[in-house]
């Protein structure tokens, strides 16, 4: 079950500067697990202290809105997830 | 109903040509003076705007909310292209560190009033414009009467919070609402149609707030001019609005990604009794 996930820009420091990164998963929460075991440093950018999904952080999967329950939309071979950031400024 | 329908007279009042639009009714709904028919010619030979198009822009009004770096060129394009009347909220005063991209204020303008730096430019650039400056901050108390009487809403804000208050605004008087924002090298920019489309609280995941974050000048410029495309393709029912897609441009890779945002069924602003609202 092979997803891509395209990274934030901010976020690819934590992946070694990949901009997309192959991930194994049948939900979207298995993918990013599956993420931030690959590179520990993507826990800290995308889930807060307790575990959750971090509030400023977006996922699409297939270039549409996984909110709200985004961790238990089910994903299939070929997906493509991207994690963008909100965005606030004016 | 007003139709692309127009005729050519001559009038000696005016000393010129005006040319009157018709509605599908067949009554007069305005007319266009030489020079304004001159002004606006480049649009005006397009068939998505012609003379009654012109009229409809003539005669609406849109609040722009915020006058920072996407007010900038939303408030500049909607005024250039001769949107009657501009109804332009800031509560705030022009500082040095808005300069790099808040293009309607200068260095003279440092200490002023937002709303006073916007509108001293805006009408040097359309004199026929009528400006509303309102120089208050956005807030439950006030957004009703803010949004009252305009055809559609801009967010130019700075911050979630504020958004919030006047998406909820949009949603109560079923108005469209030109969202954008910008941070860094990104923007993103989506309309929202009350009752049709994902509303902003539909995908507002709670996110903190910044009291100040970085951003290149040319994001806010491109953003802006979308929305000002957005607000334009409104007032004149042409097109494909940004319903439902938020536009997301990336200004150092130089592209843009769409994405799809659906109604939240749960959503606390516009979801419907019954959770009918997809």
């Amino acid at each position: 079950m092979s997803v891509q996930i395209h990274l934030h820009r901010t976020h690819r420091v934590h992946a070694g500067g990949l901009e997309t990164v192959e991930v194994e998963g049948r939900t979207v929460g298995e993918c990013l697990e599956d993420l931030a075991r690959r590179h520990p440093g993507m826990r800290d950018a995308l889930f807060d202290k307790h575990g959750k999904l971090s509030r400023n952080v977006e996922i699409w999967l297939n270039l549409e809105s996984t909110y709200p329950d985004e961790l238990a939309r089910p994903t299939k071979d070929g997906d493509l997830l991207h994690v963008t950031v909100m965005l606030t400024g004016g | 109903m007003i139709h692309h329908n127009a005729l050519a007279k001559k009038s000696p009042a005016c000393g010129g040509l005006i040319v009157r639009a018709r509605g599908t009714n067949g009554r007069k709904v305005g007319s266009l003076t030489r020079r304004q028919l001159e002004r606006y010619d480049r649009q005006i030979m397009l068939p998505e705007v012609g003379v009654a198009g012109q009229l409809r822009l003539a005669q609406a009004r849109v609040l722009v909310a915020g006058l920072g770096g996407l007010g900038s060129p939303v408030c500049t394009y909607l005024a250039a292209a001769g949107v009657g009347r501009l109804r332009i909220v800031d509560g705030d005063r022009v500082q040095t560190s808005n300069l790099n991209r808040q293009v309607l204020h200068q260095d003279a303008d440092l200490g002023v009033t937002k709303v006073e730096s916007a509108m001293a430019k805006l009408s040097r650039l359309n004199p026929e414009m009528e400006i509303e400056p309102v120089h208050v901050p956005i807030d439950e108390t006030s957004v009703g009467d803010l949004v009252s009487g305009c055809d559609v809403l801009v967010d130019a804000l700075d911050n979630r919070r504020t958004r919030l208050v006047l998406n909820a605004a949009a949603v109560r008087a079923s108005l469209p609402l030109v969202h954008g924002a910008v941070q860094g090298f990104e923007g993103r920019v989506m309309t929202i149609l009350p009752g049709l489309s994902a509303c902003l609280a539909c995908m507002d995941r709670g996110g903190r707030e910044t009291t100040s974050f970085p951003v290149i000048g040319t994001v806010p410029a491109v953003m802006g001019s979308i929305q000002a495309c957005e607000v334009l393709k409104c007032l004149l029912g042409v097109g494909d609005l940004l319903a439902g897609r938020l536009l997301a441009y990336d200004g150092l890779a130089q592209t843009f990604t769409e994405f799809k945002v659906t109604r939240n069924p749960a959503c606390p602003c516009c979801a419907e009794p019954g959770g009918g609202s997809t």
